[in-house]
């Protein structure tokens, strides 16, 4: 008899946790992710009082995207709107991105607010929801340039470029750099990594870019990737790494390789970690976009537009180069998460 | 009488008539003359029984003749015409089909599905499958084999015989003019058995020529016409059927006088009873099932298949569940739940499948052995490989396991010796009361008398013993008292001098 | 007879090492760098936590099941024992070993599921690889865990052993994972009955041998193993990161398997396992030191698995005639 509880108990967990790990419709309250749960899972049908806005990001599991969400929330709170915040589990998902735009969609949101990991499978759904009189902003990595009724994001480009010239200034104008990107498919990834790339090889000929690899943005990949970095170009000056894990990785590749005062680190982004190593030095600096500010700013675009208001087709959200010396200012200190 | 003498004479005179040659067939593997010099000929329209002990190279031959493997040397004719058969699909356009001894259907398709599988009739540009075409060739088929088969049933929702049948139908499909059969009857019942070769018979006065590969050497005289013998991979003797008996057969396939169980009086009616089972029933097949056995005794269950035998003796043994009844080993009342309930309890079960419910084919005949012994040979969960292997050895030797080490794996040994390696590691286990279901099922006739030999002889030591056997010669052979069973129930009890066929026949196809 | 058996063994492991040398000889002529000794130690240090996952899903595989749940144990277990420490003031090691119990018991969970409610492994493992995935992210409040308190928790891993330079602890500790393994896979009843339930399940029932319980242990082994990577990857990154681990249990399959288990069951080694473990590590050190472009990294790594088990596969046919 006991066994047999346990065995339904257990089943019933099982069963619920399958239910909820496979469907990520927001409104059966995802158990897997209850995280974006909090300001997610909007009762469209309960409470339709307050105008709603949907916001899809890439991913949710990432700091990054829970400053967005903080950003957000803020707006929403400031232009009494009702949001939803939701990503898939990993930023490849395109599938299951669009099923949650769908979704939320189905719920009559007045905008939406996206980041598409894939900007043409949205394409169509968005155009229909324009149709529909939803107002599409692009944020982050965005969507379409024929859907966006306005964009708020990062130069990546600019940013990239921004890294480069810091990196320029430390070199001295002069040796090896090597780039350990998260993506090689993402559009932002690819153009912080142009950027950064384009920038030194126009502007300074005395350094050589003699490796760019991809390591999903799992700190171990990139730990391991900035090791063998090193073993192939031992006279290796520089590593750019474009995100927090590349950068975290790497910082722990270069550590356990003993190298970290040979060979410097510029990162993207921020987290405890990194913070810490850029306080102390042990990693040069790293760019810093505005994760509140872009989620403060798409929704109030969105409210904006919603209105009937004009807004500027591309706002930049803006991105700031952080190091030792600067990092605890009153401008890029909140920019700056765990 | 001299087989080989009559041979001789009579193979000159079947050279023109016959319908198949094989001609000084050689084949060698690495480090084994399987086939020496063997010439084999079969005649239409006739039955021609190829017999031999595992290993005499019936298969081997078959294989050449199927196209599986290629001889070494030799020529093989059809019609008096040279063949070249470099496959199997080179043998099927010839017309030579084997129907082999495990079944080779799918079990989740149609009977008719199965018979034209790889030749499906389509219609629609050849896109789409025609399934009542095939469908209305597969009930031609059966309805000239005389057989009451639905061609849209699943295949595995059918009986063994069936099965065998829908093999048949679908050799015929292919216009075959030979069919090799290898142990056709080896899972049938005795009714089943008497369907098989009235198909047989058919098919022999349609002109179709059949290779009979059996070990039921009793069966020969019903249904061929000729038989040839095989030994250590040369060519022993043909022969008319029914110019030989059974006995002298046995001779030319082991080359020597064999042994013959004698059954005897059972003299200890006082011995102690060791398993009593009272009121079992578990699922449909087991009803009501009450026995008693005793130290020291053989005890028969005979039946038809389906009869209930093995389901009794897996529910005793705990491999399924009962819902009720109760089981006494040795005067205590035992609750088993688990085979381990019931090896705790000194009962051991040789199951009739060897190789799926026995041994962990995979592995070698130390592990084997050991396997339910381990709590003998393991120190805080550290394996006493000493121990274990030492007993592996005695035991090897003890019940003569041909293997060159205990450390070969099991499925290279032959079924005679992997079902003595099943009996060893239930000796070693200290069993009492011993369970053989179907215990000589794919074993040569030596080995099946080593093995009733060793079923003897654990009985005089005290052992009890309970045999399922759908070979009524071996139960009558062997054992003490019989029990049989119908449709789940014990219909009927023999012992002594009154086992004989008849009265074991009449409890088993009525009920009681 | 024994000799030719015992070749058989032989040669599949001389084609499992011999390709590993092959592949050592390749990249050293490609870049001498590689087989420096730091080299030598990156690859081993990169081992590590996919060859102690690997050894773990191999218990498995060889009982011819399979646990995909094994990367989001090992974050589940070191974000647990992150918390363990940092959020709820345990004693470090009490938090490390409460990790390796939450792997234990994730494997524990997955193997009542797969013996007790008859789930096929995947499914059942693919459960449980959602269900960790999710704890993680709500435990860890999708932020990693840092084990602040304990300034020297790095060191367990990347500290240098005995103070050899560039020797990490994490390759002796990998190294005892691999000894243990493999005596309790060669030398112990658990090993005995691994074999045995992947080799032919019901017989082994049918010898009164708990069949279920022996699953639960073996699938607890394996997410016991899970912890300890757990450990060493927690302790590289001197954090636990959330959201970590799916995937991992791909490459420690194929780690199993070109090692030479079979995914049939009753068959395999741990010295295989780790053999695959090396092989996938230094074959993917080796092209990122070639600069080989990551989406090719990835095919060629495909390549090799549909190799080894290629060769593997003709070897058993070959064996079977």
């Amino acid at each position: 008899m006991r066994k047999k509880l346990i065995a339904a108990l257990l089943t019933l967990t099982l069963t619920a946790a399958c239910i909820a790990g496979c469907g990520n419709n927001p409104s059966e309250a995802p158990a897997d992710a209850p995280a974006e749960d909090s300001t997610a899972a909007p009762e469209a049908e309960a409470d339709s009082d307050e105008p709603y806005i949907a916001m899809i990001a890439l991913g949710f599991s990432h700091q990054f995207w829970q400053a967005v969400k903080q950003g957000a929330e803020q707006a929403a709170a400031d232009y009494n709107v009702r949001i939803s915040f939701e990503g898939p589990e990993t930023e490849t998902m395109v599938d299951k991105q669009v099923d949650m735009l769908k979704t939320a969609l189905g719920n009559n949101p007045i905008a939406v607010c996206m980041a598409a990991i894939d900007t043409e499978s949205v394409a169509g759904i968005l155009q229909e929801a324009k149709g529909n009189g939803v107002k599409v902003v692009g944020f982050d990595a965005g969507v379409g340039e024929a859907e966006a009724d306005a964009k708020c994001t990062t130069d990546s480009i600019a940013a990239g470029a921004i890294a480069a010239e810091h990196a320029a200034e430390l070199l001295g104008g002069k040796g090896k750099v090597a780039v350990i990107g998260y993506s090689q498919t993402t559009i932002d990834s690819v153009q912080r990594n142009k950027g950064f790339i384009d920038k030194l090889k126009s502007d300074y000929p005395e350094i050589e870019i003699v490796d760019e690899q991809f390591g999903d943005g799992d700190h171990l990949k990139s730990a391991e990737i900035a090791k063998a970095m090193i073993q192939a170009n031992p006279d290796l000056n520089l590593i750019f790494a474009n995100n927090e894990g590349s950068c975290v990785g790497a910082y722990n590749g270069l550590k356990e390789a003993n190298k970290l005062e040979d060979v410097m680190l510029i990162g993207f982004d921020s987290s405890a970690a990194m913070k810490e190593a850029i306080r102390n030095g042990e990693i040069a600096g790293a760019i810093t976009q505005d994760p509140i500010g872009m989620g403060y700013k798409s929704i109030e675009a969105a409210v904006k537009l919603a209105n009937g208001e004009e807004v500027e087709d591309f706002i930049d959200t803006g991105c700031y180069w952080y190091d030792a010396s600067n990092m605890d200012d009153e401008n890029i200190a909140p920019l700056l998460y765990d | 009488m001299s087989l080989a003498g009559i041979t001789k004479e009579e193979r000159g005179e079947s050279m023109t008539e016959a319908l198949i040659q094989m001609k000084h067939i050689c084949k060698s593997f690495p480090g084994v003359k399987a086939l020496n010099d063997v010439s084999f000929d079969l005649k239409a329209g006739e039955v021609h029984a190829l017999v031999g002990e595992n290993g005499a190279g019936k298969s081997t031959l078959m294989k050449v003749l199927t196209g599986v493997y290629q001889c070494d040397l030799g020529e093989i004719f059809l019609n008096g015409e040279k063949l070249e058969i470099r496959n199997v699909r080179d043998a099927q356009s010839k017309g030579i089909v084997m129907i082999h001894q495990e079944l080779n259907l799918m079990n989740h398709l149609t009977a008719a599905e199965n018979i034209f599988i790889g030749r499906e009739y389509r219609k629609g540009m050849k896109l789409f499958l025609d399934k009542q075409k095939q469908n209305r060739k597969a009930a031609d088929i059966f309805k000239e084999m005389n057989l009451e088969i639905d061609p849209d049933v699943k295949v595995g929702d059918l009986s063994v015989a069936k099965q065998q049948m829908v093999e048949i139908a679908k050799a015929l499909s292919y216009e075959s003019k030979v069919l090799i059969m290898d142990e056709p009857t080896a899972s049938l019942t005795e009714n089943e058995i008497e369907d098989l070769f009235s198909i047989i018979r058919m098919l022999k006065e349609k002109g179709h020529a059949i290779i009979y590969i059996s070990h039921r050497l009793e069966e020969l005289a019903a249904i061929t016409d000729r038989v040839t013998v095989m030994r250590d991979g040369t060519y022993v003797g043909t022969s008319n059927t029914h110019e030989v008996t059974t006995d002298e057969i046995i001779k030319m396939m082991v080359g020597r006088e064999i042994f013959v169980t004698k059954q005897g009086e059972f003299q200890h009616k006082e011995a102690p009873v060791t398993l009593e089972v009272r009121h079992l029933h578990a699922g449909k097949m087991v009803r009501d099932v009450s026995f008693t056995a005793r130290k020291g005794e053989i005890l028969g269950f005979a039946g038809l298949v389906g009869a209930g035998r093995t389901e009794t003796a897996r529910a005793i043994f705990g491999a399924d569940p009962h819902e009720s009844g109760e089981i006494f080993v040795n005067g205590r009342e035992v609750k088993i739940h688990s085979p381990s309930d019931a090896i705790r309890s000194g009962i051991a079960y040789l199951s009739e499948d060897r190789k799926q419910y026995g041994l962990v084919l995979g592995l070698d005949v130390d592990i084997n052995i050991a396997l339910p012994n381990m709590e003998k040979y393991h120190k805080n969960g550290f394996i006493q490989f000493a121990k274990s292997e030492k007993n592996s050895t005695e035991q090897t030797e003890l019940l003569t396991i041909k293997t060159p080490s205990i450390k070969q794996k099991v499925k290279l040994l032959s079924g005679g010796n992997q079902q003595k390696v099943v009996l060893a590691k239930w000796l070693t286990k200290n069993s009492d009361i011993l369970i053989f279901d179907e215990p000589t099922r794919g074993i040569d006739v030596g080995a099946k008398n080593e093995i009733y030999k060793l079923m003897n002889q654990l009985a005089e030591e005290g052992k009890t013993i309970l045999v399922i056997s759908s070979e009524l010669p071996e139960i009558i052979r062997t054992c003490h008292r019989v029990i049989v069973m119908y449709e789940g129930r014990i219909t009927g009890e023999v012992s002594g001098a009154e086992i004989n066929q008849d009265a074991i026949m009449n409890y088993a196809a009525k009920k009681a | 007879m024994k000799g030719i058996r015992k070749n058989k063994d032989l040669s599949q492991k001389i084609i499992i090492i011999g390709t590993f040398i092959l592949l050592l000889i390749f990249f050293a002529i490609m870049n001498p760098a590689y087989i420096r000794y730091d080299n030598i130690m990156t690859i081993l240090l990169s081992t590590c936590v996919n060859g102690t996952l690997a050894i773990g899903v191999s218990f498995v595989i060889i009982t011819s099941g399979i646990d995909i749940s094994v990367g989001t144990v090992m974050t589940l277990s070191c974000v647990m024992s992150g918390t363990a420490f940092s959020v709820w003031g345990w004693p470090l090691w009490i938090s490390i070993l409460f990790g390796f119990c939450v792997g234990a018991l994730c494997g524990a969970v997955n193997g009542f599921a797969v013996a007790k409610m008859y789930l096929p492994p995947f499914i059942a493992t693919m459960a449980m690889q959602m269900i960790a995935k999710g704890l993680s992210l709500v435990i860890s409040g999708i932020k990693p865990v840092y084990f602040t308190g304990a300034p020297n928790y790095q060191k367990i891993a990347i500290g240098e052993f005995l103070g050899i330079k560039g020797f990490y602890n994490a390759i002796i500790i990998f190294l005892i994972v691999a000894v243990i393994a493999h005596v309790i896979f060669s030398k112990t009843l658990i090993g005995r009955y691994d074999l045995a339930i992947g080799s032919n399940e019901e017989a082994t029932r049918l010898s009164g041998i708990k069949v279920d319980s022996w699953k639960i242990g073996i699938y607890s082994l394996c997410g016991l193993f899970c912890g300890i990577a757990g450990l060493i990857m927690s302790s590289r990154l001197n954090s636990a990161q959330p959201q970590l681990g799916a995937g991992y249990e791909l490459d420690a399959i194929a780690a199993a398997v070109i090692g030479g288990n079979s995914l049939t069951g009753g068959e395999g080694s741990i010295a295989g396992t780790v053999i695959g473990a090396l092989i996938i590590s230094s074959l993917t050190n080796g092209l990122r030191i070639m600069q080989v472009s990551s989406e090719i990294q990835s095919a060629i790594v495909g390549l090799v698995l549909a190799l080894a088990v290629f060769i593997d596969q003709a070897r058993r046919r070959k064996e079977a005639k």
